[in-house]
């Protein structure tokens, strides 16, 4: 395993976030992770990437205990997360935007390179350079972070919602773009996502979260039908969901 | 173990707190009434004093999580207020000729001239607090600061009501160790009822979380203007406690040092309990008191001027950086009888 | 129109403002990646004076560092109070970097007064004078009938130099880049691999090196040293930077030059019975600006983790 978490229980304050959570990604593979709002799901990304400390439990990334060390460290370790929300910074041009995610890296040549081959991936960033980043509209915007992650050079990335607020053909764009990179460079990715539909598309193998509780995990193959999918995701029996609730 | 089971002894209950630290406040008066030692009453008058203002800093900033660097300018318009009405029949016209001929020929009595002067502290708070208290988090520490400051420079200024930069000299001594008890015992009460009423409670709910507190349909707008109107009414009492204590003002006295030390006291007991903030003058009045002692030297012994002010600031830095709940832990005193965990545990969420 | 006199005037508010301007640099900078409103920033300038002299309680002081060739003392007075703003935030500030931002503040004030105080334990508390750079307080011939102090040309000179040296490595240094992306979203940057606490410290070499020019500056021009001396001109700076929007760089400078070019033009513009209120005023506008816009004071994202 790339990247295990084992366990792994968070509190806000005193109320627990996440209830001994474990998910495993393996190297190259396409993990999801899906549940409804409010069900954890960023906090397990939250806790990987350093921001958050598990009260207890263990999270290993290529056989090295990875929890308690700050975010940056995780980030240097070679996990690079999209937060949630896209998180630009706006003030920064497009450039400078990328630079950030260079920052951490000392392989002048190969940065150089890196850069080269991400503005061809998002061929728009290589158009708007120069341009704050306030100013890209939001999938513009959510380009740029993928690009921006990418340039850490990670071993993996984890990808919080990046459909979220996006008009439905940009969100066919992220997803081609995410699944290139797997299948052209053989990166490991680790999405959240609210719709499951989406997911089981592109994932290899899929787990489903509620209420700070691991509720289901398969092989995406294994879950196409998506009867239980649905019935772990609203935690009742099948049935009892009414149609045009379901965001399937 | 005592039951609380009587009508008296549940009442001695639900005031727990402010029992024990009138009682406790009392002994430390009695005890240094009867020894005599006239600078000793010094001390503790002015902490008595101070136990005003801190417990009027309690009521504002322990319930709203708003830290003020305003109150000092309260107390300020307190003081001078009372002088105006107080001090120095013969001479009242030296130091403060601009003021309006009913004030500078008629003086009123110590008591209502303090209530007067809370009131007119009370009535600048409404004012400037219903601007400044639409503001949260640091823009209203910032916003109080600048109150302070416009307070200051404008007193410092208006030479013809304040003497400016000079001393208004010959207030009556009226503040006596008694004075300043009775004082200290009905601002601490009044802060204690506060936290315990309807308003404390929501006004703690939106120092916790704002949001939810609108969300649950309090207006923290008018909330936190009530505190900061009632705090400032107690801080301008205590203005005019100060200056019949020290029989004199300057405008300089109520600037940034003051300010620091009363909020270091607050700091120092707990900034979110009552038992804090009288703990945290006690004990701040006591250590600089002896540390004052030791620097103009007990027999060949003597350390350093200035220690005791950095030792104030060295003691402030290590409690907000270890222990920022303060002495107290942000606790009140508890009952001590009959371990009842609900009672307990009703009283800490109530602190 | 008295010509030599407006072009005097202007040339006194310019350097007002660039002085201000420095110091509101220096609280900006603290304040955009830490939240922090330092108010000891005006003691670390104070420090800076003081380890010009030998301590004593003479009224004019004898020189230590004071006395060493220019470029030597310049160096030296900078060095020292950069240590002494690093030393506070590893030995004070990074301890309470989680907290609300008005409990840093009372941190900065505690520090402030307890420096203030071991100042005035080692070299007592009167005034001291001292005769810093004379070369430079005299005044120079501009043109005939016009002449102006040429330490306010030094001053303004000064002040532009290290504004563009900022502009350059905020604009074309990695570091600088970090520290932009920094002050927008601490924890963003943070997840891309920036160090957190690398880059505060930085912000505080920054800001000390800011203060130490000060001290050099403002000693010059006042010729006397006094154990309170920063905090008055801290509560200018402090100024500055809530009017220019705090966070922002750009907004330090133009409330710098804001407030010291409005001190200089009221004081000669005010009639006479309002002019003594020229603080509270100044104070009062503060005040406005906050009730007007309090977003630059706010958070600009829900949460910012910290180091």
């Amino acid at each position: 395993m790339l990247l295990s978490v084992e366990n792994i229980t968070v509190h806000y304050s005193r109320l627990p976030a996440l209830r001994e959570v474990s998910v495993s990604v393996d190297e190259g593979e396409i993990v999801c992770i899906v549940g409804p709002n409010g069900a954890g799901k960023s906090t397990t990304l939250l806790s990987i990437s350093g921001v958050l400390n598990p009260t207890s439990g263990d999270i290993t990334f290529d056989g090295k205990r990875i929890n308690g060390m700050s975010p940056e460290a995780v980030a240097r370790a070679g996990i690079s997360q999209v937060p949630e929300g896209r998180h630009v910074f706006t003030t920064l041009n497009v450039e400078e935007n990328l630079r950030i995610g260079t920052s951490m890296r000392d392989d002048r040549g190969e940065i150089e390179k890196d850069f080269k081959r991400v503005l061809e991936i998002f061929p728009v960033l290589a158009e708007r350079r120069r341009q704050a980043a306030g100013k890209l509209s939001g999938g513009e915007q959510q380009m740029l972070v993928i690009a921006r992650a990418l340039l850490t050079s990670p071993r993996i990335m984890t990808i919080d919602e990046p459909s979220l607020g996006l008009a439905p053909n940009l969100v066919d764009r992220v997803y081609e773009t995410l699944l290139d990179l797997r299948n052209d460079r053989g990166m490991t990715l680790l999405i959240v996502e609210q719709s499951s539909e989406r997911a089981l598309k592109a994932a290899d193998r899929m787990y489903v979260l509620r209420s700070g509780q691991m509720q289901l995990e398969g092989n995406a193959a294994d879950l196409q039908d998506g009867e239980k999918v649905r019935q772990a995701y609203f935690g009742f029996e099948e049935g009892v969901a009414h149609e045009g609730e379901v965001a399937f | 173990m005592i039951e609380a089971n009587t009508p008296v002894l549940r009442l001695v209950r639900t005031f727990w707190p402010l029992v024990v630290l009138s009682v406790g406040l009392l002994i430390i008066v009695v005890i240094i009434d009867l020894s005599g030692d006239i600078i000793l009453a010094q001390t503790l008058i002015e902490g008595l004093v101070r136990v005003v203002i801190v417990a009027a800093l309690y009521l504002f900033i322990g319930n709203s999580g708003i830290i003020s660097f305003g109150h000092i300018g309260f107390m300020m318009i307190g003081a001078y207020a009372t002088a105006w009405q107080t001090c120095c029949p013969y001479t009242r016209d030296m130091f403060m000729p601009g003021l309006p001929t009913y004030l500078l020929n008629n003086t009123h009595h110590f008591i209502p001239a303090i209530l007067l002067a809370g009131l007119l502290a009370a009535v600048v708070a409404l004012i400037t607090g219903y601007a400044i208290m639409r503001l949260s988090g640091i823009a209203a520490s910032i916003g109080t600061f600048a109150l302070m400051m416009v307070f200051y420079s404008v007193y410092l200024r208006w030479s013809t009501w304040t003497s400016g930069a000079s001393s208004v000299i010959g207030l009556p001594t009226t503040t006596t160790v008694w004075v300043g008890y009775v004082y200290a015992v009905i601002a601490i009460t009044a802060a204690f009822l506060y936290s315990r009423s309807r308003w404390g409670l929501a006004l703690r709910s939106s120092r916790d979380d704002e949001v939810a507190a609108r969300a649950a349909g309090v207006n923290v707008f008018g909330q936190r203007l009530l505190a900061f109107v009632v705090s400032a009414f107690f801080c301008g009492m205590a203005g005019g406690l100060f200056g019949h204590f020290l029989g004199m003002l300057t405008v300089d006295s109520f600037h940034l040092k003051m300010t620091f030390i009363t909020l270091s006291m607050l700091v120092l007991g707990g900034m979110q309990s009552l038992t804090g903030a009288v703990v945290g003058v006690v004990v701040l009045t006591v250590v600089i008191d002896v540390l004052r002692r030791l620097e103009t030297g007990v027999g060949d012994f003597s350390i350093p001027t200035s220690s005791a002010e950095v030792f104030v600031g060295v003691v402030i830095i290590l409690i907000l950086i270890f222990r920022q709940s303060g002495i107290t832990g942000n606790a009140e005193v508890y009952w001590p009888f009959k371990p009842d965990i609900s009672a307990a545990a009703a009283m800490k969420r109530q602190s | 129109m008295d010509w030599p006199y407006i072009f005097q005037t202007a040339i006194s508010a310019l350097s007002f403002g660039s002085f201000y301007a420095l110091g509101a640099l220096g609280i900006g900078l603290l304040f955009s990646v830490l939240r922090l409103i330092n108010f000891a920033h005006g003691d670390f300038i104070t420090i800076g004076g003081y380890a010009l002299i030998v301590p004593s309680s003479a009224v004019v002081a004898t020189l230590s560092i004071g006395g060493f060739h220019p470029a030597l003392l310049a160096i030296c007075i900078i060095v020292l109070v950069t240590v002494v703003a690093l030393l506070s935030y590893f030995v004070v500030f990074q301890h309470v970097q989680n907290s609300s931002p008005a409990t840093m503040m009372i941190v900065s004030f505690a520090l402030g007064y307890v420096l203030q105080n071991v100042i005035v334990m080692i070299y007592e508390g009167r005034p001291k004078a001292v005769n810093l750079f004379p070369e430079l307080t005299g005044p120079i011939q501009i043109a005939d009938g016009v002449s102006v102090p040429l330490l306010q040309l030094v001053i303004i000179a000064v002040t532009w130099l290290l504004l563009i040296a900022l502009v350059l490595f905020f604009r074309r240094t990695a570091a600088g880049v970090q520290m932009r992306a920094a002050a927008e979203d601490f924890r963003m940057a943070r997840m891309l691999g920036v160090r957190g606490k690398r880059l505060i410290a930085l912000a505080f070499i920054l800001s000390g090196s800011l203060a130490g020019i000060m001290s050099l500056l403002f000693v010059t021009q006042k010729g006397v040293l006094m154990y309170n001396m920063g905090l008055s001109i801290m509560l200018f700076f402090f100024i500055a930077t809530v009017i220019g929007g705090m966070g922002s760089l750009i907004g330090a400078v133009v409330g710098g030059y804001a407030v010291g070019i409005a001190s200089v033009v009221l004081s000669a513009v005010l009639p006479e019975d309002v002019r003594p209120f020229r603080d509270a005023c100044v104070f009062l506008i503060v005040i406005i600006i906050l009730l007007w816009r309090p977003q630059g004071l706010v958070l600009t994202k829900a949460a910012r983790e910290r180091v």
